[in-house]
C-alpha cells in the first residue's frame, strides 16, 4: 500500500485567482526517494504542504480531491495527527528553529507527543548523531552556521521518528559546504533506515541519486520517471525552468540518442564517438575574448591596499587584502560563508571602514569621506530584496534613492523610467512590490540601485532562490549593465553563473585572497578550488579533462573538430 | 476581554504573539543605553509597535508587547518595575485594538476621521499604560507618579502619532493580503462582541486618561492633598488610593464589551 | 553575537533549581523595597552583593555600570526634591529627603543587580521551565522562550536593513526631530514585513512537529529540587519576613520623612 495517496487534487489559496495545484495524482511508496523539480510558482511547496495536511487545515483555500495518509484523509484532521507519519523541513531555517538550545529544539517534537523524558533523551542523542551535531547540545541555535541550522532542523523532525521526511528546498540558502553537509545526511538516512524521502531541489546534479523525479509546471505534474528518463530530456527540463545537465545538453546537441549524465559518462561517450577538441580554435577564441575585454577596461576604480578588518569581538575577518578593480570589469567574489567576502565588499561603499590599510573608491579614501558620498558611486544590491523594499508601489521604491540625493523631480521621473526599463519591469510602476514574485522583487531592488546611477554595482547573491529561467534573466540583465559600462562586483555561490558571466574571479578564504585571475584561468585549477570547497560546473570539469577550460556548452561546441558522422 | 484568553489555543495567534514580542524587544534593546529615567524608562521609538501591531494582531499584539517589554528588561533593567511594565504595555495594546473593534473599523487609516481616531486611541492607550506603570512604581515607593506618568505618556504618544500613520498605511495592505488580520485568524465565537461601544469607550476614557490626570494632580500636590484624608502633602498615599477607583472603572469597561452569552 | 547576560559557570547559585532562583529573585526585590532608611538599604544591597559573589556574576555589573551610576544619581536627585521632610537644608530639599533619595537610588540599583544575578545564573530554557513548573501555561511559556530566541535574529535583520538603507543614501542622523522620525519608516517596514511573513512559516513548522497535538505533553528538561534549594530559599524567605516585621514596627523608616 502506498503511504500517501493523492487523487485528483486541486487547491486554490484564499484570495488566489488561479489554482496553485490542479489535477494532481500521486502515490508515494515506502522507502522511495523522490525529487520534485519545477519553476518558481509551479506548486512544489504547496504540494509539500498538502503531504501532512497543512494545506488545507492551516493554509486555507478551496480544496478539491483527496489526500490520504495511510488511508486517512487529511482534510478535517489536525496537522499534528499526521506528524508521526510525515514531517516537513522548510527552506528558511531561521523560522523553523524556535528553541533556546540545540537539545531542546530536538526534544520539542517528542515532548508534544508525550514521550517520556528518558526516551526523549535517547532520541535526542540519536538524532544529533545522525546529523553530526553531537557535542552541540547546549549551544544556542542562533549562533550556528546556516548548514548547522538546517541540519538541526532535520534532527528536530527525526526525533519524532517519522516514516516520511519531506524537505522543501533545504539547501537553497546554504553555501556549498552547507549544501554538501545536508545532502550527505540525506543519503545516509536513506541508506541506514530506508526512510521515505521527498526533496524539492533546484540543482540537477543532486537529483541523480533519486528513485523518481517529479517535474512540475503551473500546478500540474508534467512528467515523472527515473533520473535517466527525466534528466536526458533537456528540452523538457528547460520548459520547466530547470537547468539541464551540461553533459546531457552537450551530447543532445551533438545528436546523441543515449545521453551521458555525468562527466565520466561524458568522457566515455566522447572517446567512443572519436570526437576531438580543436586546441587551435580554442586558443584563438580565448585570445579574441581576452583582448576585447581588456580594451574595454578603464582606470582603477577600487583600490584596496593591505586591508584588515576586525569586528568588535576582536574577530579578524580580513587579514591583509590587496586588490585593484578597474572600471568596466565584471568580478565574481567566491568563498564560503564566513570567509570574509561580504566583509570585503562592504568596504567598497563605506559601510565598513578598514581597521588597517586603505580602500580608495573613485579616488576617495573611505576613511575620510562619509558614506552618502559612496552611495552615488557604488550601488549595493543586498541578498534579500525584502530587506530593502518598503514603499507601497514599485515606482516610489525606485524613486527613493534619487529623492534622498536631491535629484530634481523631472529627472527622477526619467531615471525611474530608465531603471525600470533596464530591469524589464516597465508597466508595473503602480504595483505593490510585495505582490511581485521573488525574481521581480530582486529586479525592483536592482532598479532602485540603478536609479542612483552608480558607476559600480555590487550584487550579493543575485540568483539565490530564483529558478533557472529567472537566474538567466537576472544575469542577462547584469551582463547588459556591464556592457553599458557599469563595473560589476558579484558575491555568489553559483558556479555556473560565475563561469558563464564573470570575467574575473577572486576567491576569498579565511580573510585572504587565495586566487585571483580571469575566470578561465581560475577554473582550470580544480584542486585549489576544491580546497576552498568550490566545484566548477560539469562542463568546465569535462573540458578540463580534455586539456582546455571551456566555460559553457557553447564554447565546447565552438571548439569541436568538424566531425563526420560523429553521432552514434 | 475573552479573546485575550481564547487566542492561546490558536497556533497562528501564538506565533504572532512571539514575533511581536521579539520585534518589540529587539527595537527596545539598542536604546537601553540612552535612558530617560535610568533603570525605568528610556527613549522608546519601539513604542510604535504597541500602537500599530495590536491594530492588526489584536490580543496577540497586546500580549506580544507585554512579553516583549519583559524580555527587553532582560537586557539590563529587570526589576519590580518589570511587573507593572508588563501590564502597562498589555493594556496599551488592549486599548488600541478595543477602540478599533468598538468603532468597527478596518485596521487602517484612510481618512481624516481615521487619523483623528488613531490619535485619540494613541493618547488613551498611552495614558492608560503610563497610569498603570507610574501607579505601580509609586506603590513601591520607587518613583513619584508625576515624573514617571508624564514621561511615559510622552514616550507612548509622540513617536507613535507621527510615525504610526505612514507605517499603518504601508503595513495594512500586505498583512491583509497575507490573511493575518486577527479577526480573520480567530474564530468569531472566540472574540468578545461589542454591545455598547459608547459606554465601553466612555469607561475606558474615564479610567485611563482620567486616572492619569487625577494622578498627576494628586502627585504634584496641586489638587486634593486632603482628598484621601491623609496628612499634609502626603501625596504618595493619595496617589496610590486615589487611583484605585479609576483602575476599577477602566477594567469595568470590559463589561461593556461582553462575550457572547454573557 | 551574544546579547544575553547568562554566564556559563559552575557555582552553587548556578546549580540552584530555577524555581528556587525565581522565588529568591522575588525576595531580593522585596527586601530592598521594605526599607526606607539608607543604612537598612545598604544592608540589603550588601546581602544581594554577597549572593552575587557566590554566583560569581558581579563581573556582569560592569556591562551596565553607566546605567547603575545614572540610576543612582537621577533617582537620588529626584527624591531630594519630591520627598518632604522636617529638617530643611535649602530650597525644597530636607535632610530626610536627602536620606530617602540616596536610599531609593541605592535600592533601585540593588534590585537591578538582583535581576542581573538571576539572568547571569539562569539559562533561558531554565527560566521557561521554572515558570511552567510554577504554573505558567505552556503556550505563554512557549511564546516567551521563542521570543527570547528570535531577538538576536531580529537585531541582526535590523542591522542588515539599516545597512541596505544607508547604502541607498538614508542618513538617519540629520534633520529635525520630526524628519528623523519619518526616516524610520523605510527602516522599520522591511523588518516588520519580513518578520510578519515569518509568522506563517513558524506556525507551519510548529504544527508539523505536533504542537497542540494533545493538552498533555512531557518535558525533556527535568528539574530536581534538592535540599540546598530549600536551604537557600528558606534563608531568603525568613530574611524577607524578618525585614517585613522590622518595617511594620517602623525600624526601617526615616523619622520625619513625609513622602
Amino acid at each position: 500500500m502506498s503511504l500517501i495517496e493523492i487523487r485528483n487534487l486541486e487547491f486554490t489559496y484564499k484570495g488566489g485567482t488561479q489554482p496553485a495545484l490542479k489535477g494532481i495524482d500521486l502515490d508515494i511508496n515506502p522507502g522511495e526517494f523522490i525529487v520534485i523539480m519545477g519553476h518558481s510558482g509551479a506548486g512544489k511547496s504547496t504540494l509539500c504542504l498538502t503531504l501532512n495536511g497543512l494545506v488545507p487545515n492551516l493554509k486555507k483555500g478551496a480544496f478539491k480531491g483527496e489526500v490520504k495518509i495511510k488511508g486517512t484523509p487529511t482534510a478535517g484532521h489536525k496537522v499534528s495527527h499526521f506528524a508521526r507519519t510525515v514531517v516537513l523541513v522548510f527552506q528558511d531555517f531561521e523560522t523553523q528553529l524556535f528553541s533556546t538550545s540545540v537539545e531542546l529544539e530536538v526534544a520539542f517534537g517528542p515532548e508534544n507527543f508525550n514521550v517520556p523524558p528518558e526516551e526523549i533523551k535517547e532520541r535526542v542523542r540519536e538524532a544529533l548523531q545522525k546529523v553530526r551535531l553531537t557535542g552541540f547540545e547546549n549551544r544556542q541555535p542562533a549562533n550556528l552556521s546556516g548548514g548547522q541550522k538546517q541540519r538541526l532542523a532535520i534532527a528536530s523532525v527525526l526525533s519524532i521518528q517519522p516514516e516520511i521526511i519531506c524537505m522543501d528546498e533545504p539547501t537553497t540558502d546554504l553555501d556549498p559546504v552547507g549544501k554538501y553537509e545536508v545532502f550527505s545526511i540525506a543519503s545516509a538516512l536513506r541508506q541506514e533506515k530506508r526512510m521515505t524521502m521527498i526533496i524539492v531541489e533546484h540543482e540537477v546534479e543532486e537529483a541523480l541519486e533519486a528513485d523518481r523525479i517529479i517535474l512540475m509546471k503551473e500546478g500540474t505534474i508534467l512528467a515523472q520517471g527515473t533520473p535517466r528518463e527525466i534528466l536526458s530530456q533537456s528540452d523538457l527540463l528547460a520548459n520547466c525552468a530547470v537547468k539541464p545537465l551540461d553533459m546531457a545538453e552537450l551530447f543532445g546537441r551533438l545528436g546523441f540518442k543515449e545521453l551521458p549524465l555525468t562527466v565520466e559518462e561524458g568522457l566515455e561517450a566522447w572517446r567512443r564517438a572519436g570526437l576531438t577538441f580543436n586546441q587551435e580554435r580554442y586558443r584563438s577564441m580565448v585570445a579574441a575574448q581576452q583582448s576585447a575585454r581588456e580594451g574595454k577596461y578603464g582606470q582603477p576604480i577600487i583600490e584596496v591596499k593591505g586591508l584588515r578588518h576586525s569586528y568588535e569581538n576582536n574577530f579578524e575577518a580580513l587579514k591583509g587584502i590587496d586588490l585593484t578593480i578597474r572600471e568596466g570589469e565584471f568580478v565574481a567574489i567566491l568563498g564560503q560563508n564566513g570567509s570574509g567576502k561580504t566583509t570585503l565588499v562592504k568596504h567598497f561603499n563605506g559601510l565598513l571602514r578598514p581597521t588597517a590599510g586603505e580602500v580608495v573608491v573613485a579616488g576617495m579614501d573611505t576613511r575620510a569621506e562619509s558614506i552618502d558620498k559612496f552611495g552615488r558611486v557604488v550601488g549595493y544590491v543586498f541578498q534579500n530584496p525584502d530587506h530593502q523594499i518598503f514603499a507601497g508601489t514599485v515606482k516610489e521604491e525606485v524613486a527613493y534613492g534619487p529623492k534622498l540625493y536631491g535629484v530634481p523631480p523631472a529627472e527622477i521621473e526619467e531615471r525611474v523610467r530608465d531603471a525600470l526599463q533596464a530591469v524589464e519591469l516597465a508597466g508595473l510602476e503602480e504595483e505593490d512590490p510585495f505582490s511581485l514574485t521573488k525574481g521581480q522583487r530582486q529586479r525592483v531592488a536592482v532598479a532602485s540601485i540603478l536609479a542612483a546611477k552608480p558607476r559600480v554595482i555590487i550584487l550579493d547573491e543575485p540568483t539565490t532562490g530564483l529558478d533557472y529561467k529567472e537566474q538567466r534573466g537576472m544575469m542577462e540583465l547584469v551582463r547588459r549593465l556591464n556592457d553599458m559600462g557599469h563595473t560589476i562586483i558579484m558575491v555568489t555561490h553559483s558556479m555556473w553563473v560565475t563561469a558563464e558571466y564573470a570575467h574575473r574571479v577572486v576567491v576569498v578564504k579565511d580573510g585572504r585572497v587565495v586566487m585571483d585571475g580571469p575566470t578561465r584561468e581560475v577554473f582550470a585549477r580544480e584542486d585549489e578550488l576544491e580546497a576552498a570547497f568550490l566545484k566548477p560546473p560539469q562542463i568546465v570539469r569535462f573540458s578540463n579533462r580534455l586539456g582546455a577550460t571551456c566555460l559553457s556548452v557553447e564554447e565546447v561546441m565552438a571548439c569541436l573538430e568538424s566531425r563526420e558522422g560523429g553521432a552514434e | 476581554m475573552k479573546e485575550l484568553w481564547t487566542m492561546w489555543k490558536n497556533t497562528r495567534m501564538i506565533t504572532m504573539t512571539a514575533l511581536t514580542a521579539a520585534i518589540f524587544a529587539a527595537l527596545l534593546i539598542p536604546f537601553k543605553g540612552i535612558p530617560i529615567i535610568p533603570g525605568i524608562t528610556e527613549f522608546r521609538p519601539a513604542q510604535i509597535i504597541a500602537t500599530t501591531f495590536p491594530i492588526f494582531f489584536g490580543p496577540a499584539g497586546a500580549w506580544g508587547v507585554a512579553i516583549g517589554n519583559l524580555i527587553g528588561d532582560f537586557f539590563g533593567t529587570l526589576g519590580p518595575g518589570s511587573f507593572f511594565g508588563f501590564f502597562g504595555n498589555l493594556f496599551e495594546g488592549y486599548v488600541i485594538y478595543k477602540i478599533w473593534q468598538a468603532l468597527k473599523k478596518e485596521p487602517t487609516i484612510k481618512s481624516g476621521g481615521d487619523l483623528f481616531h488613531y490619535v485619540l486611541a494613541v493618547i488613551l492607550s498611552g495614558a492608560t499604560c503610563a497610569m498603570i506603570i507610574a501607579w505601580g512604581l509609586e506603590v513601591l515607593g520607587m518613583f513619584p507618579f508625576a515624573v514617571l506618568g508624564t514621561i511615559i505618556t510622552l514616550n507612548n504618544v509622540i513617536v507613535p502619532i507621527f510615525l504610526g500613520p505612514p507605517l499603518i498605511l504601508l503595513l495594512y495592505p500586505r498583512i491583509k493580503k497575507w490573511d493575518l488580520i486577527w479577526t480573520d485568524v480567530m474564530d468569531p465565537e472566540d472574540i468578545s462582541t461589542v454591545k455598547s461601544p459608547t459606554l465601553g469607550l466612555a469607561l475606558m476614557w474615564i479610567g485611563g486618561l482620567g486616572g492619569l490626570i487625577v494622578g498627576l494632580l494628586l502627585s504634584t500636590g496641586l489638587y486634593g492633598a486632603k482628598l484621601a484624608g491623609f496628612g499634609v502633602g502626603h501625596t504618595g498615599t493619595g496617589v496610590i488610593l486615589g487611583l484605585i477607583p479609576f483602575i476599577v472603572i477602566f477594567l469595568a469597561s470590559a463589561l461593556a464589551f461582553p462575550s457572547k452569552g454573557e | 553575537m551574544n546579547l544575553y547576560l547568562y554566564l556559563d559557570k559552575d557555582t552553587i547559585v548556578h546549580r540552584l533549581d530555577p524555581r528556587a532562583k525565581i522565588l529568591i529573585l522575588i525576595c531580593t526585590f522585596a527586601i530592598p523595597l521594605l526599607n526606607d532608611h539608607p543604612l537598612w538599604v545598604a544592608g540589603a544591597t550588601l546581602l544581594i552583593l554577597i549572593y552575587g559573589m557566590l554566583a560569581r556574576s558581579l563581573g556582569n555589573i560592569a556591562r551596565i555600570k553607566t546605567i547603575l551610576v545614572l540610576i543612582f544619581i537621577f533617582s537620588s536627585l529626584m527624591w531630594f526634591v519630591f520627598a518632604k521632610g522636617t529638617t530643611p537644608l535649602f530650597w525644597r530639599v530636607t535632610r530626610e529627603s536627602v536620606m530617602y533619595g540616596l536610599a531609593t537610588g541605592l535600592k533601585i540599583d540593588a534590585m537591578i543587580i538582583a535581576g542581573l544575578i538571576f539572568l547571569s545564573t539562569t539559562k533561558n530554557e531554565e527560566i521557561t521551565q521554572g515558570l511552567i513548573k510554577l504554573g505558567l501555561p505552556f503556550a505563554v511559556a512557549f511564546v516567551f522562550s521563542t521570543a527570547l530566541r528570535l531577538v538576536p535574529t531580529f537585531v541582526g535583520a535590523g542591522a542588515t536593513v539599516s545597512q541596505a538603507m544607508r547604502s541607498r543614501g538614508l542618513d538617519i542622523d540629520s534633520g529635525s526631530f520630526l524628519e528623523r522620525i519619518k526616516k524610520y519608516v523605510p527602516l522599520l517596514v522591511p523588518i516588520f514585513l519580513s518578520s510578519i511573513r515569518n509568522t506563517d512559516s513558524l506556525a507551519m513548522a510548529l504544527e508539523s512537529k505536533g504542537f497542540g497535538n494533545s493538552p498533555r505533553r512531557t518535558f525533556y528538561l527535568q528539574l530536581k529540587w534538592q535540599p540546598f534549594d530549600t536551604l537557600f530559599l528558606v534563608f531568603f524567605v525568613v530574611l524577607t519576613i524578618l525585614n517585613a516585621w522590622a518595617k511594620i514596627n517602623g525600624f526601617t523608616s526615616i523619622s520625619g520623612l513625609i513622602k
